[in-house]
């Protein structure tokens, strides 16, 4: 028998309908957990409703994004083609009033930040890219790929309790309530 | 989560616009509107000199106003169909008498058969004219040959499209076309609300006579934008113009629709089918097309201020010459800037107070578009026709523009409350008005 302490990753509960777990999880959310998460293996509406999800901030972030290569399409045109190196194409004068000429940059500059921004920023706020996950120690969720609903919550949550929690999960119609522990060294 | 609508929610009958509620509305709109269209004919059918010259530019400015708005709802009429969405199926109907307007439409068109409104508006009428008179024998086309002024050359190779019996045709074929079919699809969709046994027939019938109507939609749209606003000078060449009319148009009639919608709402109709998601959707909308609408106009600009072609400049030039260059401007900043950045946040495309004001809002920046796409003509060609003496700005025209615009919005005003009660004010047997009413996105 093996004498190593594995850390407990937390309560997984299986549903069996998208209604059931909708329902489990406005409770589950109404109880005050924090450090949970519904699995389904396809998008359910209104979930994120139910769950009490906030509004990310990435959009904040895209923004800023646009902004910064916005600015920097200005800098990069302005300074190039009016500072260091003036070319006069078609009788156009090489000043800001030339500003026409620089909008596509400008544009395709905003533009590529911002989709930078999106994909860096939604990587870094799910925590991807990462080699393993804690939850995948658990043999019956290999099923959310295919016809169960799954909600974890985790024993990082200031919320959690051996017990209360588990009878929590079996109160609002979760079967099969497993305790998952971390498997990774 | 909000309350789930079902059929229950639905008045079996549908609801309707009780006339009671708008009858005033509807009675100053309808004097305003019928006098000042009476007046405005009679006026444009008799008048002559500089103000009748100006006015009927204000004419064509505030008729143009109206008909791209119009031809925005015909868009969105068509496109929910073909497309066959169900988000939208709750204020469908507002579409559908939006674009229903267009038949209508052909009243405010009338004085731009009058020869003499034409000879201000449309100086290839005038050039063309003479040219058959001086030579009789000829062809068209050759008459304008052996003109004397340069520019009928120009006109020479064009009159395959630019000849009086052709454009009278397109008139006539725009008004009949797209207004039949207009007719047809609000049609089906109104047989639906009181058939005995509604399924998708209707509905699918809508469908299948959208898709041929969206193509003369798109035919009616662009040849219109180029009869009427873009043969203000007949010498320019655009391949954007068309697009550019539609980018504004469609639009300003989704704003058209926000309004509406907002306005029966707070007289206590659509309650139960309209939610904030559904001006989230179309704020949405509205965004992308602002976005639309400086892309197009900026390519067109682009493209003519880059290549530097005189053909083409001439547009831009007048419209960057002394004030119209502050308008120009005005439209880039206020027409794209501001609304672009007010725009990106969701929680105000939700919020019915800040979409009243946004509404409004970029419908005075659309006056000032179409105002820009049709004014800056009126001095050149006016002073031209009077006393052969081209100026840019004729004093006191604005007067004008602001009674054509009054009297056009409140004749369009009176047609669109009429076809709001004309129908139950949403398809309350359309399989999918619930769906659409418990729209989440």
């Amino acid at each position: 028998m093996s004498t190593k302490v594995r850390r407990v990753y937390g309560y997984l509960a299986e549903f069996k309908n998208a209604s059931q777990l909708y329902k489990a999880a406005e409770k589950v959310r109404d109880a005050g957990f924090k450090k949970w998460d519904c699995y389904t293996p396809y998008p359910v509406h209104g979930l994120d409703d139910a769950m009490g999800v906030k509004r990310s901030v990435l959009p904040y972030f895209v923004f800023f994004g646009g902004l910064t290569g916005f600015l920097t399409a200005i800098a990069l045109a302005y300074t190039t083609q009016v500072g260091l190196y003036p070319t006069v194409v078609q009788g156009k004068p090489a000043n800001i009033f030339t500003t026409a000429a620089f909008f596509p940059v400008m544009f395709e500059l905003t533009i590529l930040f911002s989709g930078f921004t999106v994909l860096f920023g939604l990587l870094a706020l799910i925590g991807l890219p990462r080699w393993n996950h804690p939850i995948f120690a658990s043999k019956q969720f290999k099923r959310v790929t295919d016809d169960k609903f799954f909600i974890a919550i985790e024993a990082r949550d200031a919320k959690f309790s051996a017990e209360s929690t588990k009878s929590l999960l079996a109160e609002i119609g979760g079967d099969n309530i497993e305790l998952v522990e971390d498997d990774s060294e | 989560m909000a309350h789930q609508v079902t059929s229950k929610d639905i008045p079996i009958n549908g609801e309707h616009l009780e006339k009671g509620k708008i009858a005033t509305l509807q009675m100053i709109c309808g004097g305003i509107g019928g006098i000042g269209l009476l007046a405005s004919l009679i006026y444009l059918r008799t008048g002559s000199g500089e103000i009748h010259g100006s006015y009927a530019f204000s004419w064509l400015f505030a008729v143009f106003f109206i008909t791209t708005i119009v031809l925005g709802g015909c868009f969105w009429t068509f496109l929910h169909n073909l497309s066959n969405s169900g988000w939208g199926t709750s204020v469908r109907r507002l579409m559908e008498n939006l674009g229903f307007v267009f038949p209508f439409l052909i009243v405010f068109y009338i004085p731009f058969l009058f020869p003499d409104v034409q000879q201000y508006l449309w100086e290839w009428m005038t050039a063309f004219k003479k040219a058959t008179d001086a030579h009789p024998d000829m062809g068209s086309s050759e008459a304008l040959m052996h003109s004397s002024n340069a520019h009928d050359h120009l006109l020479a190779a064009k009159t395959f499209y630019l000849n009086p019996g052709f454009w009278l045709l397109r008139f006539a074929f725009y008004f009949i076309g797209l207004g039949f079919f207009m007719w047809l699809v609000r049609k089906f969709s109104i047989a639906q609300d009181t058939d005995d046994k509604p399924g998708t027939k209707n509905l699918f019938a809508a469908r299948k006579h959208s898709s041929w109507s969206m193509i003369i939609f798109g035919v009616t749209l662009t040849f219109l934008a180029l009869d009427f606003v873009m043969a203000l000078d007949y010498s320019w060449f655009s391949t954007m113009f068309g697009v550019y009319v539609f980018a504004g148009s469609a639009l300003n009639s989704m704003a058209v629709l926000i309004l509406t919608g907002i306005f029966l709402q707070k007289m206590g109709y659509l309650k139960n089918v309209v939610t904030q998601e559904h001006y989230h959707i179309m704020g949405k909308l509205c965004f992308a097309f602002t976005v639309f609408w400086a892309y197009v106009s900026f390519s067109q600009f682009f493209l003519i201020w880059y290549a530097n072609i005189t053909e083409e400049t001439r547009y831009f030039l007048l419209r960057n010459t002394e004030n119209w260059n502050l308008l120009s401007l005005t439209l880039v900043f206020m027409h794209f800037g501001l609304p672009f950045l007010a725009l990106l946040r969701s929680d105000v495309k939700k919020s019915s107070k800040f979409m009243t004001i946004f509404c409004f809002y970029i419908l005075f920046m659309h006056v000032l578009d179409v105002y820009h796409m049709i004014i800056p003509e009126r001095g050149p060609s006016v002073g031209l026709v009077i006393d052969d003496h081209p100026q840019l700005w004729i004093s006191g025209s604005w007067l004008g523009d602001i009674l054509a615009l009054v009297i056009a919005v409140c004749a369009f005003l009176f047609i669109y409350l009429r076809n709001l009660t004309s129908a139950a004010l949403y398809p309350h047997r359309d399989p999918r008005i619930l769906e659409s009413a418990n729209l989440h996105n």
